[in-house]
């Protein structure tokens, strides 16, 4: 695994691309993102359909909504997803939704299967498909909620009352396995095993994910072993990419698409994924202006590029020597230790890679205003 | 000395005067079961006076219990549990080859627990140690015996050979799959310690971990699920999986009134025990016969033999042992719930309904609860319902051709009516 990482990535002309998309991070990103998705949206209509109303409306939910309110002030995870539900720009919590039902429209209809009528086609989508598209993102939605459950037996007195985090909890298990029990009868009513199989397997991959990122996540692990480059490859494909490309595949599955098509709406959302995920991680080692406090995971794609190349003795000792007295690393330290080394840099190449990739995957579909927002949505997570 | 006797009349001016729950439920149970109701030296109330003066009352009250159980109520068939019980012994006494229900079951779940370790794929040590933590051959695996019972039951019946498809043995392995991922998430939400004798996988792993591991076994079987390639079965088994969440919802809450709350009581119980028993018998009848009246019999077994199972699991609760259950008794008063034999009680001693409402949280409600139950007819009255369940059930499943699985069924509610654990 690991000599196909470097051997790409030594293909690709390091010193020139890298420098040039250096010189692109002073542009703010985020906004752009924003834009490129909402442009998208328009494409395929108002992507909210009824199933996640339905969800978001029922007993069940309010009933939710309304317990957390009793959690404001305390440490639960449960309390700032909820707020990014209705804070956050919502872009991003859509996201997933949209890539389906752009790809959906970009491979347009399909003629010859029989029992798929274009008529019931809403602006280039089949219903199924929409559906699918909110099947997606109320999955994604279950684990953004699951990630937050809080361990119990780590809890401080600096996390509030333990009966508060015990309730976060039973709130937390209950709306993710809501949501995912809707996902699951949305999956049934799609009529097709396949993707029942398909979409039933994005949802085994992202725990196997989730459950990697926990483990590397911990501090004893940062500093014992960590992953290498290729295995971080794998599992944020896992966590962060095995869904989207499954119901990109799904979509086109949905549609009675070829299996080539298939092929390539998968690795669309494969690649779109990761190349998403290096452009999130690589964020606060972009815009750090001097003096700013930084913070970044010691397991986001610049630090694992940096440990591989310093290797494990060096970075050892960058780490001991970022050590401050709260037994806390200056982050500002590590930071200018990644920046000064390739690991940034390699990072940006291998976003790079991805977001060609992912253009590279749709060039095949007929051009079309949906296709060039996927070609949009696959430039901007190059961009800084 | 005063105390009994206050509660001694209480208990009666209640039986007199309120059209409560008990009444409605009488009333409907008593409809087709009076007689062999009053035969089993059933209490006061169901030869009270002026129980036959308003029965439009509280029938209307409770359309929706009725609705629920409607099959309880919709045959009148006053004899039919005698005739039953006949036709049962008979069954029992010249049959020379009967065995039990377990026994018979067997040799379709020799290789139950392999079968589902296997289709728990996944490559990280740990999160497999989870995974296969409670897949351990110690459960009863009570839910794959009945599905493999029915499938063979009904392959008879639809005059086939009994040996089960490749598609019902999966029904048999995805219904104890989709059991373990709740009672997984269960633990945690109740906070349990320990299940089946063991420490529970919240408990050694922590919370965290052990959701994942319940997400990751609903995916396999979601994944086997879809492998059968029949869509109405994907969605007779995916109507569980909503049913398990809105059932675990349902106990948030308490119902201010004695009617709703038995009803939800009874909703509760369908969705978060009944429904999947009751959607796998489903699915394997689907799977061998395209006839909807026999999916509809596969169903309503399941359904009220589910119920049943779950009231007595209830009632055990109160009555069994601390070891019996591999969990502590009085658990569900602990954790604010309020069940059958509550419920029942709470007719007799009105004092328990502030305790229901605050969940039995202030100090010394747990076990003032305790104490009215065992004093009240809450735990045979919950019996007795759990009885009309079995009833019905054995109703249902003897419109089934005959064979040795269907007559392990029929025994089967006898089994579930009198464990003791």
């Amino acid at each position: 695994m690991l000599p196909t990482t470097w051997s790409r990535l030594s293909c690709r002309a390091l010193s020139s691309r890298g420098q040039r998309t250096l010189s692109l991070f002073s542009s703010s990103g985020p906004s752009n993102w924003s834009k490129v998705v909402s442009d998208a949206e328009k494409i395929v209509g108002y992507p909210t359909s009824f199933m996640s109303l339905r969800c978001l409306l029922s007993d069940e939910l309010s009933n939710v909504a309304m317990h957390v309110r009793k959690l404001v002030g305390t440490q639960h995870p449960l309390l700032s997803t909820a707020r990014g539900f209705v804070y956050d720009n919502r872009n991003n919590l859509q996201m997933r939704g949209v890539i389906v039902l752009l790809m959906s429209k970009a491979a347009g209809p399909n003629h010859a299967a029989s029992d798929l009528l274009a008529q019931d086609m809403v602006s280039g989508i089949y219903p199924s498909q929409r559906n699918l598209a909110e099947i997606t993102e109320l999955i994604h939605t279950a684990f953004l909620v699951h990630r937050g459950i809080v361990n119990l037996k780590e809890w401080t007195v600096s996390d509030g009352p333990l009966k508060d985090m015990q309730f976060g909890n039973k709130m937390a298990i209950l709306s993710g396995d809501f949501l995912l029990a809707n996902a699951c009868t949305g999956l049934a009513q799609l009529n097709n095993t396949k993707v029942v199989e398909l979409i039933s397997s994005a949802i085994g991959d992202l725990v196997q994910g989730i459950y990697y990122e926990n483990s590397n996540n911990t501090e004893e692990n940062s500093l014992t072993g960590g992953v290498d480059v290729a295995t971080w490859e794998e599992q944020t494909f896992l966590s962060h990419g095995a869904l989207l490309a499954k119901s990109c595949q799904a979509a086109m599955e949905l549609a009675k698409h070829d299996k080539e098509s298939q092929r390539l709406a998968y690795k669309y959302g494969k690649h779109l994924s990761l190349g998403h995920k290096l452009n999130s991680d690589l964020q606060p080692f972009m815009k750090s202006s001097v003096g700013e406090p930084v913070s970044f995971s010691l397991s986001a794609a610049p630090v694992v590029f940096h440990r591989q190349i310093v290797g494990q003795e060096r970075w050892h000792q960058q780490l001991q020597q970022a050590q401050t007295l709260r037994n806390q690393p200056d982050y500002s330290k590590l930071l200018a230790a990644v920046k000064s080394e390739k690991g940034m840099s390699s990072a940006v190449d291998l976003c790079c890679y991805h977001g060609n990739k992912a253009l590279e995957a749709i060039q095949a579909f007929p051009s079309s205003e949906a296709r060039s927002a996927l070609e949009n949505i696959a430039s901007a997570i190059t961009k800084f | 000395m005063a105390g009994p006797m206050w509660r001694q009349c209480r208990r009666w001016s209640t039986n007199c005067t309120s059209a409560s729950l008990l009444e409605t439920l009488w009333h409907f149970n008593c409809r087709s079961v009076s007689f062999s109701a009053s035969s089993l030296g059933w209490p006061s109330w169901s030869s009270r006076p002026g129980n036959e003066g308003q029965p439009s009352s509280s029938t209307q009250i409770n359309p929706k219990i009725l609705n629920f159980t409607s099959s309880l109520n919709r045959h009148k068939s006053r004899l039919l549990y005698p005739t039953l019980q006949s036709c049962c012994c008979r069954t029992l006494h010249s049959d020379a080859k009967l065995k039990d229900p377990f026994t018979l079951a067997q040799k379709d779940l020799t290789s139950l627990y392999d079968d589902i370790k296997k289709e728990l794929f996944v490559s990280k040590e740990e999160l497999k140690s989870l995974c296969d933590y409670y897949f351990d051959g110690k459960g009863k695996a009570i839910r794959p015996m009945i599905v493999v019972l029915m499938a063979r039951a009904l392959n008879i019946h639809s005059n086939r050979a009994g040996d089960l498809l490749p598609g019902q043995r999966a029904i048999a392995m995805i219904s104890e799959m989709i059991h373990t991922a709740s009672l997984v998430h269960d633990d945690v939400i109740d906070g349990s310690d320990k299940r089946r004798g063991k420490r529970t996988i919240n408990e050694v792993w922590g919370e965290r971990k052990a959701i994942l591991a319940g997400d990751f076994i609903l995916s396999a079987a979601s994944m086997a699920l879809a492998r059968i390639g029949n869509n109405t079965v994907v969605k007779v088994l995916s109507q569980v999986i909503e049913d398990l969440v809105r059932g675990e919802f349902m106990q948030l809450g308490s119902k201010e009134n004695e009617n709703e709350r038995f009803k939800h009581y009874l909703e509760k119980t369908f969705k978060k025990t009944a429904s999947l028993i009751a959607n796998s018998c489903k699915a394997v009848s689907i799977l061998v016969n395209s006839d909807p009246e026999v999916h509809e019999i596969a169903y309503q077994y399941g359904k009220n033999v589910g119920i049943a199972f779950q009231l007595v699991d209830d009632v055990l609760d109160f009555t069994s042992g601390a070891n019996h259950l591999g969990k502590p008794s009085a658990a569900d008063l602990k954790l604010g719930l309020a069940t059958g034999p509550v419920l029942f009680a709470c007719q007799q001693f009105p004092e328990l309904h502030a305790m229901i409402m605050r969940r039995f949280s202030s100090n010394g409600d747990v076990d003032r609860a305790w104490q009215y139950v065992l004093q009240s007819d809450g735990v045979q009255q919950t019996n007795f319902l759990a009885q009309r369940y079995c009833q019905e059930a054995i109703r249902q499943i003897s419109m089934l051709r005959p064979s040795p699985e269907r007559d392990a069924l029929i025994r089967l509610t006898e089994m579930v009516l009198t464990r003791d654990k």
